[in-house]
């Protein structure tokens, strides 16, 4: 003869009564409601979202027209269309993402790590498609050099992000980390497409898309920083 | 559990500051929530506790639920963050204290659960924990594959998949019970 199937089981545990200790609850609503004071809610995800993605690009803008615009002066019309499209739809979903990720219960289509792989990749592979100057001049000199301002810019961006999610709560930080972090890279990528004048292709793939990763890597560092200090 | 759009309702009367629909809340609740705790520990004692965290918890981030939205993802997602948090304090404890004194495993602790909560932690102890919430979600709170999905911050295909193998693995246990036996 056989015995039950897992469905079996599963529902006859669903359908037994499971009581809870009244005087727990007791103590439980009582805690809850000793000066219970009205809250806010968030704001629409979209809304939040808008303003990462407008903090992202501020924060680009702003350090590629400090460090001149340089970059942007020597691309056709072609490149700026591709580079520029494919970066504002990255910040976008990684926008919403990061939203998600400070929203509990939040609809995800996508990991963090997902979002960060993929953007990165779709990124070097635009990179690699529109430059072909295969010459590596001061490769590593000039290449620490982009990404030391564009992971500069990358905090900056952080930074105002994290005023933008402070009010939220992430219920897998390391996630969110990764998230926000790759996020504010973003910004720091948009800026070097602005300044950096650099075409040579190698430059351009490596460097200025190793921002991402190296960014992301530090957001989670920050979030295993902050969460074993509380 | 009373249906999802009253819980919506109450949730949005709970941030406005009504203590009526908190106590309510509290009440609708905590026995889905226990559960979920016992389903994974067994220990009431240790369910308890948690049950007051994830309370605490939810409290403390109220403002971060959107009107509107399913309240049963929210409320689990906060409740899953809640007993990783402590069994990560639980770890750090133990790896301090256990030169100087041996502590109770929390998993070995005695059943004092129901037998049909006790039975359905012993076949599921053998999953992992992802496989193990996603069952105990769908199957035992009733939840839908969209709520457990957003609880779980995965995708809906990852969660079938979750289950689909949880099934197997169920299945496979079982029959070598049988085999045995």
């Amino acid at each position: 003869m056989n015995g039950p199937e897992p469905e079996e089981i599963l529902n006859r545990a669903a359908g037994a009564p499971h009581e809870v200790d009244p005087a727990l609850l007791a103590r439980i609503s009582d805690s809850l409601v000793s000066g219970l004071r009205p809250v806010r809610p968030l704001p629409p995800a979209w809304v939040l979202a808008s303003a990462l993605f407008a903090i992202t690009a501020a924060v680009a803008l702003a350090g590629g027209t400090a460090l001149g615009l340089k970059g942007i002066a020597r691309l056709n019309a072609l490149e700026i269309t591709s580079i520029f499209g494919v970066l504002g739809a990255f910040t976008w979903i990684s926008a919403v993402h990061c939203v998600a990720e400070t929203t509990p219960g939040s609809r995800r289509r996508l990991s963090s790590g997902t979002v960060l792989a993929a953007g990165s990749l779709v990124l070097a592979g635009v990179f690699a498609l529109l430059f072909h100057d295969y010459r590596t001049t001061r490769f590593v000199h000039q290449g620490l050099v982009c990404l030391t301002l564009g992971l500069a810019h990358g905090l900056a961006a952080g930074l105002a992000g994290w005023l933008v999610l402070r009010r939220g709560f992430a219920v897998n930080p390391m996630a969110a980390g990764l998230a926000v972090g790759t996020l504010a890279s973003l910004a720091g990528v948009g800026m070097l497409e602005l300044h950096c004048p650099n075409l040579e292709t190698l430059h351009v793939v490596v460097w200025h898309t190793a921002v991402i990763p190296v960014s992301a890597f530090a957001g989670v560092l920050l979030a295993r920083f902050i969460r074993r200090n509380n | 559990m009373q249906p999802d759009i009253d819980l919506k309702a109450l949730m949005v009367r709970y941030q406005d500051g009504d203590p009526v629909a908190a106590a309510a809340l509290v009440h609708s609740l905590s026995g889905p929530l226990h559960r979920f705790f016992m389903v994974q520990i067994v220990s009431r004692r240790y369910a308890d506790d948690l049950l007051q965290e994830t309370w605490l918890r939810i409290h403390e981030v109220r403002h971060t639920y959107r009107p509107g939205e399913p309240v049963l993802p929210w409320l689990y997602a906060i409740a899953r963050h809640v007993r990783v948090d402590h069994y990560r304090k639980v770890r750090r404890v133990e790896t301090r204290e256990r030169q100087v004194e041996q502590l109770p495993e929390i998993a070995a602790a005695p059943a004092e659960a129901s037998d049909r909560d006790a039975d359905l932690a012993a076949l599921l102890s053998g999953l992992p924990e992802s496989q193990r919430d996603v069952i105990t979600m769908l199957k035992v709170l009733n939840m839908s594959i969209e709520e457990v999905a957003r609880a779980t911050s995965s995708s809906i295909g990852s969660v079938k998949q979750k289950a689909h193998r949880a099934y197997v693995t169920l299945r496979e246990r079982l029959s070598g019970t049988r085999v045995t036996s």
